[in-house]
């Protein structure tokens, strides 16, 4: 079974879970941005989790099917055509040989996620450009699309759905839970204040890396250089500047800037669904009691 | 501050600060924690990344957060901190410190007040701890350089410092494993391929390594490329 990458879109590649093992090598964990999505694809096409699934940002993919092929497609950022007809997220699709997917401009979330069964072939992190083979060890199996209505179109989709996540729309204010970060006491009482509640506004120059964030400048009551330390993805860095960036899936090992607060696991995924221009409010996800581990205060 | 101090910086992901120093003997404790944890990993162990002065561990199901700081907190106890020093690779590195691969030579000169010489002489005379690899895949961070060759970062970093360059800033060294953005000051230029993505573990140095730098001439350069 094979697709050909017809137009990759703003920003495909093949994702899983990350590559873990090899960070002390300065290696990044790297993997889908929004991993639940990623996640929901795969299990909806009888994937392990962490199958190769596309990710694709916001919109523009155009990928044709050469073959007979079964897909799921989770997340947002776009709304998908197949042959010109509006097709379903969250649930799965059969398209016949010739079939095109499309993906058009929507006003909600910010990636998509095509899983198949079997998995896509290919690396962590490979690229998809133009004119890219995509192919998977497994053909559908009879069976499987046995529970498939086949439309007039040449696509159809199963009974099987995957409930539908809350995505963030461009229009309004996206409310992400923080969890104090390791030098949230450094930062003064101001910058707790307008980081707790002034919105900020996802910055155009951000990526798989790191979200930057306009808004209030962040400051710190001391200026003092950082020993580095390992970071990872949610871990929201404030630069000598006084700008935010919160550590996304491509984040770095090793970070040198105060950590003002960490993005609760739980909205991973939809911060993931922000795209630029986005706003969000960071709220705090834990009341401030004396942790009960080795005195630290979190 | 308490030391050693335990943070969660992800439900998946734990540190241990043992200081706030850069010094090798915080170095020794992270790096001997990280020797515990793979020799006798816990169940739901997935990684380890040594920093400077700290060690943040990786794991998944069935570990939890608490019973990871729990197995952290017992294994800090009862290891004995002073007596174990397990014996590190020496790796030797080729540099050519030659002017034109030299970048910040001048720079270096004017704020240090050493002549090139010099400046070869004090990065070449001393073993350099590996503290951490990161950065970059591959890229070390070394140190601890003498206090008359320590310099401030560019305020404007260089967009593109070529694979190989051999830089310093502050108190700490390192070598661009590609070509990279880069604010630290460049002062030579190494052959050996510090990160090969297709021989793993990919990186030429990790931490705990010490190096030594040897100084080669432009002709050994080009002959050992």
């Amino acid at each position: 079974m094979s697709v050909t990458i017809i137009k990759p879109g703003m920003h495909s590649t093949l994702q899983n879970l990350g590559r873990w093992g090899l960070q002390a090598f300065g290696i990044p964990i790297g993997g889908a941005m929004n991993t639940e999505s990623a996640m929901t694809a795969n299990r909806l096409c009888g994937n392990e989790d962490d199958a190769l699934v596309v990710e694709s940002t916001l919109h523009g993919l155009v990928m044709e099917f050469n073959d007979l092929t079964v897909l799921a497609i989770t997340g947002g950022g776009c709304r998908l055509l197949i042959n010109g007809e509006a097709a379903p997220f969250n649930r799965l699709i059969k398209v016949i040989a010739g079939s095109q997917l499309k993906t058009i401009p929507s006003e909600k979330g910010c990636r998509c996620y095509v899983a198949t069964p079997g998995g896509w072939k290919g690396n962590t992190g490979d690229v998809l450009s133009a004119s890219y083979i995509l192919s998977s060890e497994a053909t559908p199996s009879t069976d499987a699309a046995a529970a498939i209505v086949i439309g007039a179109s040449g696509f159809g989709t199963g009974n099987w759905k995957a409930p539908e996540k809350e995505l963030p729309d461009v229009h309004a204010t996206t409310t992400i839970e923080i969890i104090k970060g390791p030098e949230w006491d450094r930062f003064t009482e101001d910058a707790h204040h307008a980081f707790l509640n002034e919105p900020f506004t996802v910055s155009a120059n951000s990526d798989r890396m790191g979200y930057r964030l306009n808004g209030p400048s962040l400051h710190v009551i001391h200026t003092q250089e950082l020993i580095s330390t390992p970071v990872t993805r949610g871990i929201i860095q404030v630069t000598h500047e006084g700008d935010p960036i919160v550590l996304m899936a491509d984040a770095q090992t090793i970070g040198g800037y105060p950590r003002i607060a960490r993005v609760s696991s739980k909205d991973l995924p939809l911060l993931a669904q922000c795209r630029p221009g986005s706003r969000i409010k960071f709220a705090n996800f834990f009341v401030d009691i004396p942790h009960p581990f080795l005195g630290v205060r979190m | 501050m308490h030391y050693p101090r335990i943070y969660p910086i992800h439900d998946y992901a734990l540190t241990i600060e043992f200081s706030n120093l850069i010094n090798e003997a915080s170095h020794q404790q992270v790096m001997q924690l990280k020797r515990e944890m793979e020799d006798n990993p816990f169940s739901g162990y997935v990684e380890s990344v040594p920093a400077y002065s700290s060690l943040t561990v990786y794991f998944t199901a069935p570990a939890t957060a608490e019973r990871v700081m729990q197995e952290m907190q017992s294994r800090m106890k009862s290891s004995n901190t002073s007596a174990v020093h397990t014996a590190s690779r020496k790796i030797e590195i080729p540099v050519c410190y030659d002017s034109s691969f030299a970048i910040d030579l001048e720079a270096v000169m004017e704020s240090t007040g050493l002549d090139h010489e010099a400046i070869v002489q004090m990065h070449t005379a001393n073993e350099f701890n590996v503290y951490m690899i990161g950065f970059l895949p591959g890229f070390a961070y070394m140190g601890t350089l003498p206090a008359a060759l320590e310099t401030a970062r560019k305020k404007t970093p260089s967009t593109k410092i070529p694979p190989g360059s051999v830089a310093i800033a502050g108190k700490q060294t390192g070598i661009y494993p590609a070509a990279s953005p880069g604010g630290w000051n460049v002062i030579g230029r190494t052959p050996v391929r510090m990160f090969d993505p297709e021989r793993p573990p990919y990186s030429y140095l990790q931490a705990g390594d010490r190096v030594q730098f040897n100084p080669i001439s432009l002709s050994a350069y080009e002959s050992l490329l």
